[in-house]
């Protein structure tokens, strides 16, 4: 045995000592690690940890202009479950199948499926998500969710749009102002196992969803009532295509109703309306020609489709020539039932011709041959230029998406055929809100205004946050030229081809308009009409085109009467009192009496003393000879040509 | 012994180091079932199931390690009776062979053969037995002629000696080779008068170990992942540790808290469960478990340098080595001071054999404690 020497002590201590160098170092690591550096891995290792399960924020509420609900949400709930936690596959996949109406199947392909969570059905409805809660198995999750509700269904349906099951908007005001109404979406954090099984006992670190702000709209529920069943009673009567019809407010752009029928269903959107129902029935169609379908059906033709505006556009063509002061009102033509352009011969609408007329009576006639002449008198470069003053070459900016734009020739290729059936609105194309907006801008005083729908944006609480503007352009015309064409428009309306539109009481200014839709000849046609009220002052403006009507085509026949109907509805509502001048009082019958007293005359001395009074319809009720009871009572005022109900014994 | 006079004395024991020894294991049981209850019981059904297994390991291996220590170590290199063999020659030849057998008929787990079957004992792993074969065998050779080690030949022959097992081991298990490398290294440094040309010798090792490192493609790989930790994709398992560390703070989430072990760190109990400790101990209890180790070297050196003959010191030396070199690894490759490489942490980290073997060779050392004569 060797002995142990000194040398190796001191070899061992080296050793040793190399040793504890080098464990310093480690705990200098260790510490460097656990405090220096904790920061930074501790919280990555949180967020390792932490499962994030988002609370969807409630979408915001579209309000109409009174504050009625047009737009809002319903709890509904998802049903989803976690593989992980599921003790027992078989009695979840029979009791959710059951519950939600799905096939064992469908149902088991998910609950197998080895992943986190995995979504069952979402927008279920409360009672059922309470039942499926109530069974409380063991890895099933039901989340509380919002499904967004349209409390009148179809109205204004292609306007407001609809959402998709990520509550983004898909189509109509739901898109456009989809960033306001979305929210931001709340997080519960649980920490959960490297396999996402939540750890009991932990703490669970919250973050509230913020509500999507509501928006204030313009359109007011009932006006759009009245223009819906105005529209679909003509597109009935007519059997047309669809009718849309558009009412705003043309001194700031307002839009107070856009009715596109046949509308369809906000709640169910992706089934037929009645219309496509009843023309496929029975049909099988590709999921391509359906969704071609659907896209259709959702399409808004108030600002997705532009037209041949035909005789409507008139306004703008004499807006034009008065404002260039190429024309007089007392100006004279002659309209012999053509005008030779060139080498061409373009007809007026009447085939005699209307024979010698000044300008005010040309508009009246809405003669062709008229505006011809004084479109040839303003020149295609001027013409243009009032194009682009009233807003015709560009979007009018609605807040709708997609909104198209005109379609016309370029200036270098407008000779003068082409000048002179633009000037009675042929050869190119607008959509009719462009129509309209130029309409506005020429009966307001000369103010491009923007329609739109969007008024104000108010968050959660109620507080109104933004005031929504809008471009506006001043002066676009002169206010004597938009007062003349304020008085030129009321008289075809009270005179001319617009009268089916005149309501006694108010003043209503409008243009008519028919044009044939093309390939011409085809004997398709749009019948148009473009009103406001009150003429001197105009508040509502209105716009109605008939899209393929069976029959009678003329605008003046169908058109006018579809705007007087949602005006003679709308202007009281909007608190209008009829005023009638002396001729109307006589004309109509207007006025008031108070009514006399009946009770206790015999049926003989009732007749005797009804006719001088003008009741309209007298109803006798009961047997005998004696009135007993009168309504309306002794002494009432009311209105000339009201019925009267006596009670006989 | 040479030296006529003989005062009163009484063998010595080191008790701190059995206490400390015990300490160890038991404190291991508790991180074992700490970290692998979640595991046991989501994959076994059973979260007791890697504690109670450990715990039989312990339970065999201490009362083994008591029976070692009460051995005197100069039989292992004394001939036997009989058939006229060293035990420790015939120990080399049962490591050569079993290292051999393990090449050819090895069970692999994840991509190398390192584990033999031992039916209803579960399996073995012969890289471990090897282990204390070399603090043995080295220390033999090297006592044999201490003088030559004043040269680089006669360094070069212990080399030679230990090399086909160290040759052996290297295939599979490049770790536990470098254990190997560092334990014959530090016995021939101990027993060195010179030390000029260890400077060599390391260099030598630099090359080898590099051509080792990058020659194997797993294995350059791994200096990858440990420069890129963060981004690389096999950087997971020590990304995670450090998640674990970082996570602990200066006082830890406390015991059984850890979040990381559930599933977050692969295999929690094995080589990463110092991460765990730092995670739920915090600092404090991490350098105190430092602190424990670096008591256990220091009873070891104690021993080493009062050993009675060259032979005790030379085995305190190794199995001191042994221990700190394993520490310091497991320890540097969780905080991702190094490359990765899988070595356990010594009486902590879940493992049978690695036990069973680190127990052994505190008996050895036990029983050269044994040996020391102290004064009364």
């Amino acid at each position: 045995m060797h002995r142990y020497k000194s040398y190796n002590r001191k070899n061992i201590t080296i050793v040793v000592t190399v040793v504890f160098f080098i464990a310093c170092y480690l705990c200098g690591r260790l510490f460097y690690l656990m405090v220096a550096a904790s920061e930074n891995y501790a919280i990555k290792a949180q967020q390792l940890h932490e499962r994030e399960r988002s609370i969807k924020a409630e979408r915001g509420t579209l309000y109409d202009r009174n504050g009625v609900i047009i737009a809002a949400n319903k709890p509904v709930s998802t049903i989803s479950v976690i593989h992980n936690q599921i003790t027992d596959p078989e009695g979840v996949i029979k009791a959710l199948s059951e519950a939600l109406n799905l096939t064992e199947e469908t149902v088991r392909k998910r609950v197998e499926k080895y992943s986190s969570i995995e979504r069952i059905k979402s927008n279920v409805d409360k009672d059922t998500a309470d039942y499926i809660r109530n069974l409380s198995l063991d890895g099933v999750m039901v989340d509380e969710d919002y499904k967004r509700f349209y409390p009148y269904s179809s109205l204004a349906s292609k306007v407001i749009g609809f959402t998709g099951s990520d509550n983004q908007g898909i189509i109509g005001l739901e898109v456009e102002y989809d960033s306001y109404l979305q929210g931001v979406n709340g997080t519960i954090l649980t920490l959960t196992t490297a396999h996402g099984i939540e750890i009991d006992d932990a703490a669970e670190n919250r973050i509230e969803p913020i509500p999507g702000n509501s928006i204030n709209l313009s359109l007011d529920v009932n006006i759009q009532k009245y223009a819906e069943q105005a529209a679909t009673k003509v597109m009935e009567a007519k059997g047309a295509n669809s009718v849309s019809l558009i009412v705003l407010n043309p001194q700031n752009g307002e839009i107070y109703a856009m009715a596109n029928v046949p509308e369809f269903d906000l709640n169910n959107p992706y089934s037929f309306n009645e219309e496509l129902k009843q023309k496929y029935e029975g049909v099988t169609l590709s999921s391509t020609e359906k969704t071609n379908l659907l896209n259709n059906m959702w399409r808004n033709p108030c600002i997705s489709d532009t037209y041949e505006p035909g005789s409507t556009f008139k306004i703008v063509t004499a807006t034009a020539a008065l404002e260039e002061k190429v024309v007089k009102l007392t100006d004279r033509f002659f309209c012999p039932g053509f005008k030779i352009v060139e080498d061409r011969r373009i007809r007026c609408h009447k085939a005699g011709g209307h024979g010698s007329e000044d300008f005010i009576q040309g508009i009246k006639n809405s003669c062709n041959p008229v505006f011809m002449e004084i479109g040839a008198r303003v020149g295609a470069t001027k013409f243009y230029e009032y194009f682009d003053r009233l807003g015709l070459s560009s979007k009018t900016g609605v807040d709708l998406p997609g909104e198209a734009n005109s379609i016309k020739h370029k200036l270098d290729n407008v000779g003068a055929v082409e000048l002179a059936t633009m000037s009675f609105g042929q050869s190119f194309q607008i959509t009719p809100l462009q129509l309209l907006t130029a309409a506005s801008a020429i009966v307001n005083g000369g103010k491009l205004i923007t329609p739109h729908f969007g008024v104000s944006i108010q968050n959660a609480e109620g507080t109104v946050i933004k005031e929504l503007t809008y471009k506006t352009t001043e002066n676009v015309i002169s206010k004597e030229t938009s007062e003349t064409m304020k008085m030129l428009l009321e008289s075809v309306v009270s005179d001319g081809t617009g009268k089916r539109a005149y309501i006694p009481g108010f003043r209503i200014g409008g243009k008519t308009a028919t044009s044939e839709k093309l390939p011409r000849r085809s004997g398709k046609y749009i019948s148009s009409f473009i009103g406001f009220a009150p003429a001197n002052n105009p508040k509502v403006m209105a716009i109605v085109m008939i899209d393929e009507p069976q029959g009678i085509y003329y605008g003046g026949t169908i058109a006018a009467p579809v705007v007087a109907e949602v005006f003679d509805n709308i202007l009281p509502y909007m608190g209008f009192e009829p005023a009638y001048n002396e001729k109307e009082l006589e004309e109509y019958n207007i006025g008031k009496f108070e009514v006399p007293n009946f009770m206790g005359l015999k049926k003989a001395e009732v007749v005797k003393k009804l006719k001088e009074y003008s009741f309209d319809e007298v109803t006798y009720l009961g047997e005998g000879e004696i009135v007993t009871e009168q309504f309306p009572l002794e002494g009432d005022m009311i209105e000339l040509n009201s019925d009267l109900i006596l009670y006989l014994e | 012994m040479e030296q006529g006079k003989r005062r009163k004395t009484k063998n010595y024991y080191d008790y701190s180091l059995l206490f400390l020894i015990i300490f160890l294991v038991c404190f291991g049981l508790v991180m074992i079932y700490s970290t692998s209850s979640y595991n046991a019981a989501k994959y076994y059904n059973d979260s007791t199931k890697f504690l109670r297994r450990q715990m039989l390991f312990a339970i065999a291996g201490i009362p083994l390690m008591i029976i070692v220590s009460k051995i005197d170590y100069h039989i292992y290199i004394n001939k036997l009776p009989i058939i006229r063999i060293r035990p420790i020659t015939l120990l080399f030849f049962l490591c050569i062979i079993l290292q051999t057998v393990v090449l050819i008929i090895g069970e692999a787990t994840g991509g190398s053969q390192r584990w033999l079957p031992l039916g209803p004992f579960g399996k073995f792993q012969p890289s471990e037995l090897t282990k204390i074969c070399v603090v043995l065998f080295t220390a033999y050779i090297v006592q044999l002629a201490p003088r030559r080690l004043d040269n680089f030949i006669g360094f070069l022959r212990v080399v030679a000696f230990v090399g086909p097992l160290l040759a052996l081991v290297v295939v599979e298990n490049f770790s536990t080779a470098l254990i190997i490398a560092a334990i014959m290294v530090s016995i021939c440094f101990v027993a060195s008068r010179k030390k000029g040309y260890f400077i060599v010798a390391g260099i030598l090792f630099i090359i080898v170990g590099s051509i080792l490192v990058f020659g194997v493609s797993y294995r350059g790989e791994r200096i990858e992942v440990w420069r890129n930790v963060e981004t690389h994709p096999k950087g997971y398992q020590v990304l995670q540790g450090l998640y674990a560390i970082a996570s602990g703070g200066l006082f830890g989430k406390g015991l059984g808290n850890s979040m990381q072990k559930l599933g977050f760190i692969p295999e929690a109990h094995n080589d990463m469960i110092f991460s765990v400790i730092c995670e739920e101990l915090g600092m404090f209890g991490a350098i105190a478990v430092i602190m424990l180790f670096l008591l256990l070297i220091w009873r070891l050196f104690t021993i080493a340098i009062n050993a009675p003959d060259l032979y005790g010191g030379l085995i305190a030396t190794g199995v001191l080595t042994h221990i700190a070199v394993q520490v310091l690894i497991n320890i540097a490759v969780v905080t991702n001071s190094i490359p990765a490489t899988g070595i356990p942490l010594p009486f902590i980290s879940y493992g049978g054999s690695s036990l069973v073997v680190l127990l052994i060779e505190m008996g050895l050392v036990l029983s050269v404690s044994n040996k020391i004569e102290h004064e009364r």
